[in-house]
């Protein structure tokens, strides 16, 4: 995306936002709670119309070949949860033909396994935990092998064990070829994980390259910090 | 357009039926529980030929398809409201699915539950009352097709205005048939309404259909006047609506409601 604009009535969202992602990277988007981090990931899913700026995924223009960008796409979000009376199974289908899956049972029943909620196949979304509706949005995430994979706060509620599994799958989609934007609130994660990060702060990008990279223009050079996350901490722009 | 995503939408209401009862009784408990009530009541009212028999069919007609064209419009709107109660748009609008295969799929989806539930209702009106309403129901077909049209319309513009003022205007997927059914006479003829409010009534589809319908079962065969009034300006409520929902769609796309909905 390319200078990327966008406004709510007098509230600046997005402000000339420019950021790439490349095959089997994993990106970063980092920022204080209002920086425009869910902004940037439903303007990229073509959810909310830019003022100005242009977008190209796959080499296209998501204004002029929507459908077929969003399937080579998907996302798990926070935001997005999936109809409560409906069992795992049920919900995982649906998308499964929205997608245009084959064999979807034997899919899906791989990606249960992969997250270890086999068992809550028959479940509704309703009797499930935060951290196993998490799981399920995953899945649904991971059903179409999606090239760009869009998530926001994954492992947000999710005990160290499962987080830590989630992680090493979206590792695994970077090292097959997938590119992924990932936000988090947690720093250490983003460390870890990114290949590079974006800055994002009042709309705007503050810092963008490496997490190294950014720390450094984070403080300017001036002051010997532990790591990147540290150094946003002491900053202010991301919490603990 | 895709038969595969919108086969989706189908899957994903036909999962939702099968755990929430609501839609069952939405959509077959009360037409057939009204029909019971009014079989009572005519039956009561043509003891002592107080009343005619062609106008208990006026009557229990007027009230099957009334709740064809209500629980059709309110389905609609009620389909997608659904969808941000569970906070499932940002879901479907990030797949491939497109908000014209979303609308298809709906509308397939109520137009099955509205068919059954029409039919369970005459099949209960057959059973109280040996009238002559199945019978005249292939001569109603085109006053059906007119009401169906027409509550799609309505169920479209319903389902923009919630894109433009999110759920804070869902009353009017229970509420909008309510305000048009005194115009729309059905039990009575429109030269029953006061003379201000005929050019109002005669510029609704409904009133057409009703009109026709009571012509119909009075052995008046079909109207064609009111046929082609009717089915003219569904095409034209139809044209507006749909031309009304794309600009609301897109504005709700710059506006970022598309993604905060509830």
């Amino acid at each position: 995306m390319k200078h990327l604009t966008k406004r709510f009535g007098r509230v600046v969202a997005v402000s000339d936002v420019s950021l790439d992602v490349r095959t089997g990277e994993i990106l970063g988007v980092v920022g204080p709670n209002g920086a425009g981090k869910s902004t940037v990931l439903h303007i990229l899913l073509g959810l909310i119309t830019p003022d100005s700026g242009t977008i190209r995924i796959f080499g296209r223009s998501l204004e002029h070949d929507r459908q077929a960008i969003l399937s080579r796409m998907n996302i798990a979000s926070p935001y997005a949860a999936l109809p409560p009376r409906l069992t795992v199974q049920e919900n995982l289908s649906i998308y499964a033909m929205m997608y245009g899956i084959d064999r979807p049972r034997r899919k899906i029943a791989a990606l249960l396994e992969t997250m270890d909620i086999e068992s809550l196949r028959h479940s509704a979304i309703s009797r499930l935990s935060s951290g196993q509706i998490v799981r399920v949005n995953l899945c649904k995430a991971l059903l179409n092998d999606p090239e760009l994979l869009l998530l926001d706060e994954p492992t947000a509620y999710l005990d160290t064990e499962i987080a830590d599994r989630i992680r090493q799958i979206v590792i695994g989609r970077r090292n097959s070829g997938a590119a992924v934007v990932y936000t988090s609130h947690n720093m250490a994660e983003i460390e870890t994980m990114c290949d590079r990060v974006v800055l994002l702060r009042a709309g705007q990008v503050a810092a963008t390259g490496t997490p190294i990279e950014v720390t450094n223009s984070v403080l300017g050079g001036q002051r010997q910090v532990a790591s990147p996350a540290e150094a946003m901490l002491r900053v202010g722009w991301v919490s603990r | 357009m895709m038969l595969r995503r919108i086969a989706a939408v189908l899957l994903r209401h036909a999962y939702e039926t099968r755990h929430n009862l609501d839609r069952l009784t939405d959509a077959i408990y009360w037409p057939v529980l009204d029909v019971i009530m009014w079989v009572f009541f005519t039956s009561y009212l043509r003891q002592g030929d107080r009343l005619h028999a062609s106008a208990t069919n006026i009557l229990l007609g007027g009230l099957i398809l009334w709740g064809l064209f209500r629980s059709f419009q309110r389905d609609l709107a009620v389909g997608f409201l659904a969808e941000i109660w569970s906070r499932n748009i940002v879901n479907l609008f990030a797949s491939p699915l497109t908000v014209t295969e979303y609308i298809v799929g709906l509308v397939v989806v109520n137009f099955i539950k509205a068919a059954i539930g029409m039919l369970c209702a005459i099949g209960v009106a057959r059973l109280g009352w040996s009238g002559s309403l199945l019978n005249a129901l292939p001569s109603m077909l085109p006053f059906i097709a007119i009401l169906v049209l027409f509550a799609l319309a309505v169920g479209v513009a319903v389902t923009g205005l919630i894109f433009r003022y999110t759920t804070r205007v869902q009353t009017l997927a229970y509420g909008i048939a309510g305000l048009l059914m005194p115009l729309s006479c059905v039990f009575y003829p429109v030269a029953a309404l006061p003379g201000m409010l005929r050019p109002l009534a005669l510029a609704l589809p409904t009133t057409h259909a009703f009109e026709g319908m009571r012509q119909v079962l009075s052995g008046g065969g079909v109207s064609m006047l009111h046929l082609w009034s009717g089915l003219g300006l569904t095409g034209i409520y139809f044209a507006l609506a749909v031309k009304s929902f794309r600009t609301v769609y897109e504005a709700a796309r710059r506006r970022g409601h598309l993604v905060k909905l509830d």
